[in-house]
């Protein structure tokens, strides 16, 4: 390392050290980046839309779902009655053609002398302890009377009551009835007019209404469910065509009424002059007080700024002015929805933002 | 280290960005700043020396091709400090030896002196350009060792991003600044280093070319003197 060699260390050492000196104290720090400076803008904050209605009808309850009911819902017979039903309906009808073969076979001349007290005692005791209703059925049961005695008839009744005892029995004592002697015919009818009768009366119970009586008697019921009508209404449609008028205007409404102000003042804020750079930043809060007719009620009030800054302050009076200068040479305001007058927040003293055109 | 980015000077200041480097950035810079030094003490010092030596060719030249007599004019500048002085003694000393016997082989004393005197040239010019390839080496490798720093700071930074879950700049802006600055610290060292390697190589090569044209000179003047003996 010679002379010019250390010289030019010395040099290089010195230089370095001074350079990053330099640096570290900030020589070539880049500047500091330019605020940004943020515009104002218009926001409307809407919450809702349209009409608000403060207190609105209370809601009417619904009519019920359920259909009118006209009886007592038919039940499902039991499958055993309905075919027992047919059973005895002919039972007494082929009793009748039986009876009249043995007419002729026993002797013809007791049969008169028989019919006229027999029906009569028979009536009685079957008829006290079950009244009016045997009466059809018992009719039939009669016929073949003849040829029972008064003998065996007494005992019927006491017969009869283990017989009804069994309903599915019926048909049994029917079939023994032409076979056997007109005696059990006899109780045998008689006693199916008493079951048959029996059950009328107490329709909704079970298995007892396969008689043609029961049947004409029972009021029908509604197969549908309760349920059909949900959702609909058996009342006339409480609706009409036009809503209820709302209470207040909401926030949507508020804001297409003061586009529509702005629209038609429009033509007089172009006239105006910007007083100075920076003016149209300022946006004045203007409260007009209007007639139903759009005219102004009083002076425009400015009643707000906002985007004032130091660039613009010595123009807000200025702006006040022009403001107030617009709307009121573009005051008779027209179109203006006249169901939204009188509302709460209505236009008829209505505040809007307005700023110079720009 | 706390990964917070604060945009004051004193964080973006060398020293600061230094401090706050890994390990092996550190060592990146510190080997960088070494070798910009040294690059800067090698400039200056072929700067001076390349300097000098031109104006003293310059000089010596027009002076020995002024001077009357060489024996007079060797007397005077034998001792001085220069690449062409000392080709000038080489000639001399060489020329001496070949006429100090009785017969003079002509032919063999020109290719002597030719072979002397080129053999000082280029042992000048070896000494002249030495520590020259110092700048070739610094100014082709500084950036590639600056970019290594990079590349390993970069790889910390997103690893700091992995550890703390957070992609925001404010996690990898430190990293990646301080991992920058060592490609900057190469560029710093490697920029000069280039420059002035070729710059010196063109003066070394006119020096060379100088000091072949004086020496084929003060052949052609021996050649000349040695065909007047006898």
């Amino acid at each position: 390392m010679d002379r010019s060699e250390k010289i030019g260390f010395g040099v290089a050492l010195v230089g370095h050290v001074v350079l990053f000196a330099l640096l570290s104290v900030g020589f070539l720090d880049t500047p500091e980046p330019p605020k940004i400076v943020q515009q104002p803008i218009d926001i409307s904050l809407v919450p809702d839309v349209a009409l608000e209605a403060i207190a609105p009808q209370s809601a009417e309850t619904p009519a019920e779902s359920v259909a009118p009911d006209e009886g007592t819902p038919e039940d499902a017979a039991p499958p055993a009655p309905q075919e027992a039903e047919p059973e005895p309906q002919p039972d007494p009808v082929p009793p009748a053609p039986q009876p009249a073969p043995p007419k002729p076979a026993p002797k013809p001349a007791p049969p008169k002398p028989a019919p006229k007290p027999e029906p009569k005692p028979e009536p009685k005791p079957v008829a006290k302890p079950r009244p009016a209703p045997p009466k059809p059925v018992a009719k039939p049961a009669p016929v073949p009377k003849p040829v029972a005695k008064p003998a065996p008839a007494k005992p019927s009744p006491a017969k009869s009551k283990p017989a009804p005892a069994k309903p599915a029995a019926k048909p049994s004592p029917a079939k023994a009835a032409p076979a056997k002697s007109a005696a059990k015919s006899n109780a045998a009818p008689a006693k199916s007019a008493a079951s048959s009768a029996k059950p009328a009366k107490p329709s909704a119970t079970k298995g007892s209404g396969s008689t043609a009586d029961a049947k004409a008697a029972r009021p029908r019921g509604s197969r549908l469910g309760d349920n059909f009508l949900k959702g609909l209404s058996a009342d006339p449609s409480p609706s009409k065509s036009e809503a209820p008028k709302a209470a207040k205007l909401g926030a949507q409404a508020a804001a297409n009424i003061g586009s529509a102000i702005l629209r038609q003042v429009q033509p007089c804020a172009n006239r105006q002059v910007t007083p100075g750079p920076g003016a149209e930043r300022i946006r004045v809060t203007i409260n007009l007080k209007l007639n139903r007719d759009g005219t102004l009620k009083s002076r425009p009030t400015i009643t707000g700024h906002a985007g004032v800054d130091d660039e613009n302050r010595r123009y807000v009076d200025r702006v006040d002015d022009l403001a107030i200068a617009t709307f009121t040479g573009c005051s008779p305001l027209r179109g203006l929805p006249d169901d939204l007058y009188d509302v709460q927040n209505g236009w008829s003293n209505f505040s809007l933002r307005y700023k110079l055109p720009g | 280290m706390n990964p917070v980015l604060t945009m004051d000077s004193a964080t973006l200041s060398p020293i600061h960005l230094f401090l706050q480097a890994d390990l092996v950035v550190k060592g990146v810079m510190i080997g960088l700043l070494l070798a910009s030094v040294w690059t800067w003490a090698l400039i200056v010092a072929f700067w001076r020396r390349l300097g000098k030596t031109r104006k003293g060719l310059a000089r010596f030249e027009r002076d020995f091709w002024k001077a009357e007599d060489i024996d007079v004019f060797y007397k005077a500048e034998s001792e001085t400090d220069l690449p062409s002085a000392r080709v000038f003694a080489a000639g001399v000393t060489e020329w001496r030896r070949s006429t100090a016997g009785g017969t003079i082989d002509k032919a063999g004393t020109r290719e002597r002196l030719a072979t002397t005197m080129g053999a000082a040239v280029a042992h000048e010019i070896d000494t002249l350009s030495d520590r020259l390839n110092v700048l070739a080496t610094v100014g082709s490798v500084a950036p590639f060792v600056g970019l290594f720093g990079t590349v390993w700071g970069i790889m910390r930074s997103f690893t700091s991003i992995a550890a703390a879950q957070n992609t925001s700049l404010a996690v990898v802006a430190p990293g990646i600044a301080e991992a920058l600055f060592a490609t900057a610290i190469g560029l710093f060292a490697a920029i000069p280093a280039v420059i002035a390697y070729n710059r010196f190589s063109h003066g070394i090569n006119r020096i060379e070319a100088s000091l072949n044209r004086f020496a084929d000179g003060f052949h052609a003047t021996l050649s000349r003197q040695l065909d007047g003996a006898r």
